[in-house]
């Protein structure tokens, strides 16, 4: 089949596109694993940069990564609840702190972590500790949690399947274990890898909320940035990039769950 | 000979439900929702132990919220009781009261197998292993899906997946199955079929059971008793043949499918039509007292005088010779229904009457025709203004 000029024209649009975006990606992971950056390639490929990045930050990639399981933890135990009460009894009350709930996203984070500041930043051993940055996080990630269970709560008519179970004896516990959790459980999953991809990446909130005991990932990469050589700042992107993107592959997987099990499997025909 | 031996357990079950199943009484109950809503006027009901009773109306009648009181989904005002056999079960909560429910939604869990959908409720009450999966085989042997035992829900059509729901509600020998219009989301064919074996499997487990439904025929086909419900009231409780033959009220007349209605007088012990006049003592069903104060028929007030509602269904009015009509009528349209062709004429009330002809019989819509009431099939109301009102308000 010949295609004409317009498909050319788009195919090199989109080829540009891609280049724009991905090129400035391969070049800071190369300037990473460069000898000297100035000097280009030529001067030769190292780890070095790498093991220094380690050397220098390995306390807050590891504190990034604690809080990210904890702030993980903290949205799952409250996130869950939530939303079931949300979809289970919606009612002016419950719209309005779902609203309220929603806000820390809108919400520049800068000014959300001045609030906190002024509201606690006089309890010094709490604000000195990781707990604090902690609850920015849980702020500003809770919305995704409770928002992705609700969506996949809201399209499975909990409430018959609810009064299913407990025609059959179960209880509100067991039902909500045995029959609500697991039906919930992909939108718990995308929720759960977006509280984490998004604790991990969080900067303006943290920036203002860290100490210096207390530096994440990203406040590390910003210090790096102004602070050390450039090669270094780059090996610590591609240190970030290596953590972050198993976990947006795993989101984009999870987005759309079942696809080739539902295509293999067809329903049934009625006898 | 291993399939027998399981099948036992589930035999045994059957034998023991079949001498006595639960009775059930709702004694003045009233339900009002919390937004003040009165979707339940005062009521008693009994339901006899074995019996199937259909709970039959319009939508809002209040016939769910019947069978949700029974199920323990909702509570009754207070005064109101409700007691399965000598157990009273008026606060007691829907985990308790030992139900089967069977939803319009299947309401199956989809995170499940059909085995451990058929198995959850034993899970719950603890039933050990080994007894539970025999339980669970004999239940899917006896809705003949045992081959779909390991299959996904979504991997069910819609009547695999009533099957299920049905093995799923009795796996636990219930006191009462509460079916809430069990056929509604299946089409026609299938709806008929199941209907069937749902009717052989409550009369072979001789289980208590009470379905709601919308539908007329299905509530004729499977209920011992109907029980027709209009705003949030008992309109009429009898069996098939009563409710169909011998309705209260135009309202039941009318729901129940006597959908032709013509306007007439009664004067003398006579229901007079224009020129047509014919003794009472002829008419299928009359109804000329006040039906609250005298529900029999044959009460001495027939011979009063003044208005009435004729109401019969298109076997009520039958095509004849000219010179024997009683009246005149001209075809506005025919559908051809294979055993036989119904008609729409127009000229006789103020609203299209409906009857039916023989397939064969020549006839041309524009035709004029002359019909014969049959007396037998006819239903007559003496027209009071509670009647009236009720007419009207459908």
């Amino acid at each position: 089949m010949r295609r004409g000029w317009p498909f050319y024209a788009q195919l090199g649009l989109t080829v540009l596109l891609c280049l724009f975006i991905v090129v400035p990606i391969v070049m800071s992971a190369l300037a990473g694993v460069t000898v000297n950056v100035f000097k280009g390639l030529s001067s030769g490929l190292t780890l070095r940069w790498i093991f220094e990045v380690w050397d220098l930050y390995a306390q807050s990639i590891l504190l990034s990564l604690w809080l990210a399981v904890a702030c993980l933890v903290v949205t799952t135990l409250a996130g869950v609840p939530l939303a079931y009460v949300l979809v289970r009894r919606p009612n002016r009350l419950t719209r309005m702190f779902e609203e309220i709930l929603t806000l820390p996203v809108a919400i520049p984070g800068l000014a959300l972590a001045l609030a906190l500041l002024i509201t606690y930043g006089g309890f010094g051993s709490f604000r000195s500790s990781w707990v604090f940055i902690l609850i920015g996080h849980v702020l500003f990630t809770m919305p995704f949690m409770v928002r992705s269970v609700a969506a996949v709560m809201s399209a499975m008519d909990m409430k018959t399947l609810e009064e299913g179970a407990a025609s059959l004896g179960a209880g509100f516990w067991h039902r909500f274990l045995h029959v609500i959790m697991p039906n919930a459980m992909p939108g718990i999953l995308a929720g759960a890898l977006m509280v984490v991809t998004l604790s991990i990446g969080e900067f303006n909130l943290t920036w203002m909320l860290h100490t210096p005991l207390t530096k994440t990932l990203p406040v590390g990469l910003a210090d790096s940035y102004a602070s050390m050589r450039l090669e270094i700042g780059s090996a610590y992107t591609l240190i970030f990039f290596v953590l972050i993107m198993p976990l947006l592959i795993a989101m984009q997987m999870l987005a759309n769950p079942g696809k080739k099990r539902r295509a293999a499997l067809q329903p049934a025909e009625d006898e | 000979m291993n399939a027998t031996a399981m099948a036992q357990p589930g035999s045994q079950t059957v034998q023991t439900e079949k001498t006595g199943g639960t009775r059930i009484e709702l004694a003045r109950c009233t339900k009002t929702f919390p937004d003040g809503t009165r979707a339940l006027l005062p009521f008693d009901l009994t339901i006899n132990g074995g019996e199937t009773l259909v709970l039959l109306g319009p939508s809002g009648c209040g016939k769910t919220t019947i069978l949700r009181l029974i199920a323990g989904l909702e509570f009754p005002d207070a005064g109101g009781k409700i007691t399965f056999g000598e157990d009273d079960v008026t606060r007691q909560s829907i985990e308790k009261r030992r139900v089967g429910m069977v939803f319009q939604s299947y309401a199956l869990f989809p995170n499940m197998t059909v085995a451990e959908n058929v198995a959850y409720g034993l899970k719950v009450q603890k039933v050990e292993r080994r007894e539970r999966d025999e339980r669970v085989r004999a239940m899917l042997e006896m809705m003949h899906i045992d081959m779909l035992a390991d299959r996904r829900i979504d991997q069910l059509s819609g009547g695999q997946r009533q099957r299920v729901a049905l093995a799923r509600a009795i796996a636990l020998r219930p006191r009462v199955l509460l079916l809430d219009e069990p056929l509604t989301a299946l089409d026609a064919k299938l709806r008929v079929k199941l209907r069937t074996e749902i009717n052989s499997l409550l009369r072979k487990l001789g289980i208590t059971a009470i379905y709601v439904t919308h539908d007329q025929e299905e509530a004729m086909a499977l209920g011992d008793r109907i029980v027709v419900m209009q705003k949030g009231a008992i309109a009429q409780i009898g069996t098939p043949r009563e409710i169909y033959r011998a309705p209260l009220s135009p309202f039941v007349a009318d729901f129940v499918g006597a959908s032709n209605r013509l306007d007439g007088r009664i004067e003398q012990n006579s229901l007079v039509l224009g020129d047509v006049k014919i003794s009472l003592d002829q008419i299928g069903h009359a109804m000329t007292g006040d039906p609250i104060k005298n529900g029999d028929s044959n009460s001495n007030s027939r011979s009063g005088q003044g208005l009435a509602d004729i109401y019969f269904r298109a076997d009520g009015l039958a095509i004849c010779a000219p010179d024997q009509g009683q009246i005149r009528g001209r075809v506005e349209a025919i559908s051809y229904l294979g055993e036989k062709s119904r008609l729409t004429v127009s000229g006789i009330g103020e609203s299209v009457i409906t009857l039916d002809v023989d397939p064969d019989f020549q006839i041309a819509i524009g035709d004029d025709i002359h019909c014969r009431f049959n007396p037998e099939r006819l239903t007559v109301f003496g027209r009071y203004p509670d009647a009236r009102n009720a007419a009207q308000a459908m």
